[in-house]
Order: C-alpha cells, then sequence, then structure tokens
C-alpha cells in the first residue's frame, strides 16, 4: 500500500444557485489576461446541457479520456506513436468556436463619441481580434435551459428528450466544474514534453510553463477540456486549485466566494498502488472501486504507512477532520464526475435532491409522507444522475438520495419533538451523531467546517530554499540580472 | 564580395548567433518556447499547411543532414542511375509538399483570422521557409541531379567553414538559386534563437518509455 494525501474538492449540488460568483472570481484572479479571456477554469454549466466547451462530454467528437482495450488502459485519442506523428495538425482538439469568440463592448464610445444625431451604442469588439462581431455564444450560452431545443435536448446524458417538454417532467440543476486534478489524468500522459505533472504532496495537477512547447495534447486528452490552450503565450495553462492560496492554508479563490456555500475542500489519504485496479473496473464498479482506494484516517494502521510516506503530521489531523474524507467514503453521498472517462477524478459531487414531479397524484402523495417525497417523486431522473456520477450505475445513485431523504425525516422529527424510528437512520448507515454531523455539513457548515486545508511544508525544500533566496519573484530560479 | 558575404560571414554570424544566443535564450527566456500554434484560431487551412510542410521539410532536412555527415556512403549509394533518379523524385516531391505547404500557411497568415494575432516575426519566418522552398523546388527542377553535385561542392565547402579555412572556390560557380538557398538556410539559422523557430529543437522522444503520470515531489520520498 502507498498511502498519499490529497486536497480534495466537494460540490453539494442541492446548493448551487448558479449565481456564477465562482467563475467570476476565478477569472478575476487568474485569467483575466490576453490569451486567456475566452478560459474559464471555473465555470457552471446548466444541466441537462451542452455546457463548456459546446457537448464536451461527447467522447466520440473529442476523443478525451481513456479507454479500456483487452488488458490495457490507452488513452482514446491517441497511442504514443501516433502522438508524434499528430504533432504537426491536431485532428481532435476543440477550436475556438467551440468554447465561443471572447468578446467587449466598446464603452469608451459611450463618453468619447462627441454629439452626434443618434444615441451612442456599445457594440461588441472581438478581444482577439479587436473587430466588431456578432456575438454567437458564451461561455454559459444555455443558462437556465435556454435554447433547448438545441442544447439541452442534445445532451449527451439525456435518454429522453420529451422531457424538456413535458413541462410536469422538465428539470434542471447547475453543474459547477473546475479541474479534477484526477490520479489518472490523461492530460499529464499525453504531454510528450512532460510538462504536466502531478504534486505528490497535495495532487495538484500544474502545467510547467517553463517545459510546455505548446504541442496541445494536453488539451485533447482531457475528457473534461479542462486543459486550455492560450494563443498568446503559445502554451497550455488550467486550473492550478489556488495553490498559492491552499498552501497557506486559505480556501481557493471559488470555493471561498461560494454564495451557495456549496463547497467543501479537505484531505483524502488515497493508496495510490490501488489506481490501477480502479481504471481497470467494469463500468458498474468505477465508483465502488474508487471509493475502496480512500483510506479511513482513523485507521491506525493507514496514519502509520502515511507517516512512512512522508505524509505530514498536519496533514494527517487535517484528514481525520476531513469533509470531504467524510462526505466521499464515510456517508457516499459524494460522487465523481463521470467516472468512466477512467482519469479518477478527484472532485466530488453531491446530487441535488430536486424538487417533486408536478403531477397531481404525486402533489396527494407527498402529503402522506410528511411532505418529504421519497426519491421516486424527485424530478431529476436517478438514471440521468447516474449517467453523469456513476457510469450508469443507479444503485449507489438511490443509495445516497436515501441516505439524504432518511435525515431529513430524522431532522424534522428531532425539530418537532416527535419519535423516530432509528432502525431507519441504521438502515441508510447512519446513527445519531453521523446524521448530526451530515446535517451539520450540509446546512449549518461554517468556514471552518467546510475547509480544513492544512498549510503546505516547503520548509522540506531546504536546499531550494537557500536558492530562491535573493532570486527575483516567484518561483523564477534565475538570478537577479536574468540568466547568464 | 557578394560571395564573401554568402559564403563566410554571414554563415559565421550565423552559427555564432545560434550558437549562443540560442542557451541564453533557453535559459532566461525559456516562457517564450513555443511553436505558437494557431490551430486554436483557424484549423481548416493549417492542416494542408502544416502538415504537407513538416512532412516535407522534416524528412528534406534528415537528408541535408546525412549527406552532410556521410558523404562517401551517399556517393556509392548514388551510383546507379536509377536509384539516383528515385532518390531524386522523392526529394523533389517532398520539395512540392514544402512549397504547397508554405504558400498555405502565408495565405492563411494575410487572409484569415489569424492575421489579427500575427506580428513581424510571423511573417519574418514564413517568407524564410518560402524562400528556401521556391530556391529548392528550383533547383530540383532546373539544376537537375543535386543530390549528386551537393555533395562535391556543397558539403566540402561547410567542411572547409567548420575547420575554419572557408574555400568559397568550391561554391563561387554555382547557379544564382543556389546561392539564395544557402543565404535563406543562415538566415533561417541567426534567426533561430530570437523567433519560434525555436519550436524544433527539442522534439519530444523521451516520454515514449516513461510511465504514463509524471509526479513531482518538493521532498523525494525515501521509497
Ligand atoms: C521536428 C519537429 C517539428 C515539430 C514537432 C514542429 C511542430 C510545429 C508545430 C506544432 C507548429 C504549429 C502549427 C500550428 O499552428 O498549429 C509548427 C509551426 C511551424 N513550423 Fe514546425 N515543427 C518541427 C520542425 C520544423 C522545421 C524543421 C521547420 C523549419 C525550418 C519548421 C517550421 C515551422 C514554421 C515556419 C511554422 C509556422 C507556421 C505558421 O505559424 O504559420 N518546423 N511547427
Ligand atoms: S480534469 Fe483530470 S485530465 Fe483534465 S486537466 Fe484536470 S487532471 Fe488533467
Ligand atoms: S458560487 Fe457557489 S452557488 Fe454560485 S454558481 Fe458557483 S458553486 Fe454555485
Amino acid at each position: 500500500m502507498d498511502v498519499r494525501a490529497q486536497l480534495v474538492m466537494v460540490f453539494n449540488l442541492d446548493k448551487c444557485l448558479g449565481c456564477h460568483t465562482c467563475s467570476i472570481s476565478c477569472k478575476n484572479i487568474w485569467t483575466d489576461r490576453k490569451g486567456a479571456e475566452y478560459m474559464w477554469w471555473n465555470n457552471v454549466e446548466t444541466k441537462p446541457g451542452a455546457g463548456y466547451p459546446r457537448f464536451w462530454e461527447d467522447q466520440e467528437k473529442y476523443r478525451g479520456g481513456w479507454v479500456v482495450k483487452g488488458n490495457n488502459v490507452k488513452l482514446k485519442a491517441f497511442g504514443k506513436l501516433s502522438i508524434l506523428l499528430n504533432i504537426f495538425y491536431q485532428p481532435h482538439m476543440p477550436k475556438l468556436e467551440d468554447y465561443y469568440h471572447p468578446w467587449t463592448y466598446e464603452y469608451s464610445k459611450l463618453y468619447e463619441g462627441g454629439e452626434e444625431d443618434d444615441q451612442p451604442v456599445a457594440e461588441p469588439v472581438s478581444l482577439i481580434t479587436g473587430e466588431k462581431i456578432e456575438i454567437e455564444s458564451g461561455p454559459n450560452w444555455d443558462d437556465d435551459l435556454g435554447g433547448s431545443p438545441l442544447y439541452a435536448e442534445n445532451d449527451v446524458n439525456l435518454e429522453e428528450r420529451r422531457i424538456l417538454n413535458t413541462f410536469s417532467r422538465l428539470f434542471m440543476f447547475y453543474l459547477p466544474r473546475i479541474c479534477n486534478h484526477c490520479l489518472n489524468p490523461a492530460c499529464v500522459a499525453a504531454c510528450p514534453q512532460r510538462a504536466i505533472y502531478k504534486r505528490g504532496e497535495d495532487g495538484v495537477v500544474l502545467v510547467d510553463q517553463n517545459t510546455c512547447r505548446g504541442w496541445r495534447f494536453c488539451v485533447t486528452a482531457c475528457p473534461y477540456k479542462k486543459v486550455y490552450y492560450n494563443w498568446n503565450t503559445g502554451k497550455s495553462e488550467k486550473c492550478i486549485f489556488c495553490y498559492p492560496r491552499t498552501e497557506t492554508g486559505q480556501a481557493n479563490a471559488c470555493a471561498h466566494s461560494c454564495v451557495g456555500k456549496i463547497r467543501h475542500v479537505g484531505v483524502v489519504l488515497y493508496d495510490a498502488d490501488g489506481i490501477d485496479d480502479v481504471i481497470r473496473a467494469r463500468e458498474k464498479d468505477l465508483v465502488d472501486a474508487q471509493r475502496r482506494i480512500i483510506l479511513d484516517p482513523n485507521n491506525e494502521n493507514i496514519v502509520r504507512l502515511a507517516r512512512e510516506n512522508g505524509v505530514p503530521e498536519s496533514w494527517i489531523q487535517a484528514a481525520k477532520t476531513s469533509p470531504a474524507y467524510d462526505l466521499i467514503k464515510r456517508f457516499e453521498v459524494a460522487f465523481p464526475l463521470h467516472p468512466e472517462f477512467r482519469t479518477v477524478p478527484m472532485t466530488f459531487y453531491i446530487p441535488p435532491l430536486s424538487p417533486i414531479l408536478a403531477t397531481q397524484k404525486i402533489a396527494y402523495e407527498v402529503e402522506d409522507c410528511q411532505e418529504i417525497p421519497t426519491k421516486d417523486m424527485l424530478r431529476v431522473p436517478a438514471k440521468y444522475l447516474s449517467r453523469l456520477f456513476s457510469a450508469g450505475n443507479e444503485e449507489v445513485i438511490h443509495e445516497a438520495l436515501d441516505r439524504m431523504i432518511v435525515l431529513r425525516h430524522y431532522m424534522r422529527a428531532k425539530n418537532l419533538g416527535e419519535s423516530f424510528d432509528e432502525s431507519l437512520l441504521r438502515k441508510s448507515g447512519l446513527t445519531e451523531d453521523r446524521a448530526e454531523r451530515l446535517y451539520r455539513l450540509f446546512t449549518l457548515a461554517s468556514y471552518d467546517d467546510r475547509f480544513a486545508i492544512p498549510p503546505a511544508h516547503r520548509e522540506y525544500d531546504a536546499k531550494d530554499v537557500e536558492q530562491r533566496k535573493g532570486a527575483k519573484g516567484f518561483g523564477v530560479l534565475t538570478g537577479p540580472r536574468g540568466g547568464l | 564580395m557578394f560571395d564573401l558575404l554568402i559564403f563566410v560571414a554571414i554563415p559565421y554570424i550565423s552559427i555564432a548567433l545560434a550558437l549562443f544566443v540560442t542557451p541564453y535564450r533557453y535559459l532566461s527566456g525559456r516562457l517564450t518556447w513555443s511553436a505558437y500554434s494557431t490551430q486554436f484560431l483557424e484549423r481548416k487551412s493549417l492542416f494542408w499547411g502544416s502538415v504537407p510542410w513538416h512532412y516535407g521539410v522534416v524528412i528534406l532536412l534528415i537528408g541535408h543532414a546525412i549527406g552532410f555527415l556521410f558523404p562517401s556512403a551517399v556517393q556509392s549509394l548514388l551510383s546507379s542511375m536509377t536509384r539516383l533518379f528515385v532518390m531524386e523524385s522523392i526529394a523533389l516531391g517532398l520539395g512540392l509538399l514544402t512549397l504547397l505547404g508554405t504558400f498555405v500557411l502565408l495565405f492563411r497568415r494575410v487572409f484569415t483570422g489569424v492575421r489579427a494575432v500575427s506580428n513581424i516575426a510571423d511573417y519574418i519566418v514564413l517568407l524564410l521557409v518560402l524562400n528556401q522552398a521556391i530556391t529548392g523546388v528550383y533547383m530540383g527542377i532546373f539544376a537537375r541531379w543535386g543530390m549528386e553535385w551537393y555533395l562535391h561542392t556543397a558539403v566540402p565547402w561547410l567542411y572547409s567553414l567548420l575547420t575554419f579555412q572557408p574555400n568559397v572556390a568550391l561554391v563561387s560557380g554555382l547557379p544564382l538559386a543556389f546561392k539564395i538557398h544557402v543565404l535563406g538556410a543562415f538566415l533561417i539559422l541567426a534567426f533561430l534563437p530570437f523567433t519560434k523557430f525555436v519550436h524544433f529543437l527539442f522534439f519530444p522522444v523521451g516520454y515514449l518509455t516513461e510511465p504514463p503520470i509524471l509526479y513531482r515531489w518538493v521532498k523525494r520520498r525515501k521509497a
């Protein structure tokens, strides 16, 4: 067993209001630059919907992620040799229009225009060419099911297109996305220059800008389309998990600013030797296989192995109070996004408990169960959720939804001073204590409950520190006069 | 005078620039080390530019290098007329590919959206390679059996440069197209450290034998 630690984000989709505050705070800090205008390291899309870039989940089009071929797990887009043959032109790489053409408005025209017969207007101009453009799409063009015949109805996860035209069954929810900082990152494997790497200490996946030569295989290989090509610098970039913040124990910008307080960040211990089994698992077993390699931080044996592997004491303590571990493994309510891409993504989603179906029958039925619906009354089809979060395994989704519904019943009874049949709790794997913890995480979660981020221990890097002293700026290891 | 310039002065200056400025750029300005791909912005015509150009030029360059490194071996290889004919035809075909490629690349620079993100260096680079393609193909057609005479003229002259005893007489009688081709080649070398030409200096192959996932640790672990 090879015990390692990773910082993991968990999203509680029930609470996401689709406000895009996360995207804006990320953009303001990291991608408000030339060449990065179109990039949204954090984006929020409506499901069902096309997403960003459009229909990114359709791997027949984009060829991202891994596929199992016999005994091997291979990149879907290219083998090692075909990388060399396709290096001059990449057949499957998305183009700018698949994201959107970034624009701004000629605001200066409003006050510099001088006197004219007509009202001044601020026309849209391209942020790339500077010319006037017709706006044809944006990063959340199909927000709230806008234009659904074109977008939502073609969502690859949607089985029944009709559902979007049937008012009583219509549904939607929001899906915020960042890079998943995967355990088996396709972006890393696809880079022939070896510029992308996973940090051993906290699992963050980064593109080394000094090594990247702009070959762009990572852009194609990432099934989540979370590596972006910067046309201005000629290099690829991606979400950095706000490591300058997390290294000092602060929450990531997106998580910190989240209005719905839907995001949790904490340490998770995992068994790196088990990754191989996860990526080979049958589709139905993918979620279970991934849960299996996530380790219990309260198990003495695992803590010992973690220590031997150099996981710092503060990280082990943080793992014990980690909201991420509790939601993913202890309560099994959080799921990886599209595990069938086999990158073993390390961000997790708690599926939404949607409103009830708007049929008369159900409106009566829900009264019989104290206004708390059963999982069969929910609008979002479990099948749809399973296609997003469990590679089609509906059972695990049902279990999680059940658990959350039982929790509601329990808390209702508790608040009203009514009696509650504890065997119901136990049947869904909860006890009173555990229910209390889950309830806190779902509802009250203060800043410290949501984020248990131990600072990084850069002091281990003793030799490097000597080198950096007196060097110019952040992380640029050249002398003050620049190189030679 | 002209001959001295293009066969002695410019080659030495270019080689010096390439040899000394390139490592400097590697050490100080690696953030600009890229092919500055524009596929993201325009891909339809790029395919017809980049693919023919690169498949042509990479093989042709290797050919030039082999002739330079193993002249006698190549000499005996070309001793039969059929073999010479076949090899020359292949080379000419590749040359035509590069010609097509450079035309398309230049066209899309000027007439598509790529123009908005282009700077002077982008045009210089393309004009330089267009010059190589045109003069190269011209010689392939009008100065036949270049593979043969390359070995007796250009190669010994290059060796004379390397031994610091430049012998211009070896090449001064050759056609103007050749002189322009040589001038262009050394200009490319001179521009190499200052432009995106640096992109072809590191052809990635190391990854072929490495495990797929790369980790970096601040502190190397014991095990
Ligand atoms: C040996 C390996 C080489 C590799 C892997 C390589 C790769 C590339 C790539 C990825 C591009 C960007 C294409 C795009 O816009 O997407 C490019 C452009 C270019 N390459 Fe290469 N190249 C190689 C060799 C060469 C050589 C030997 C030359 C010429 C001496 C050359 C000249 C060019 C030029 C002029 C462009 C610019 C095209 C443009 O932007 O209009 N390349 N190369
Ligand atoms: S989501 Fe996974 S494959 Fe995609 S960029 Fe992030 S680590 Fe790489
Ligand atoms: S800030 Fe939070 S609530 Fe708002 S869209 Fe982002 S994840 Fe959802």
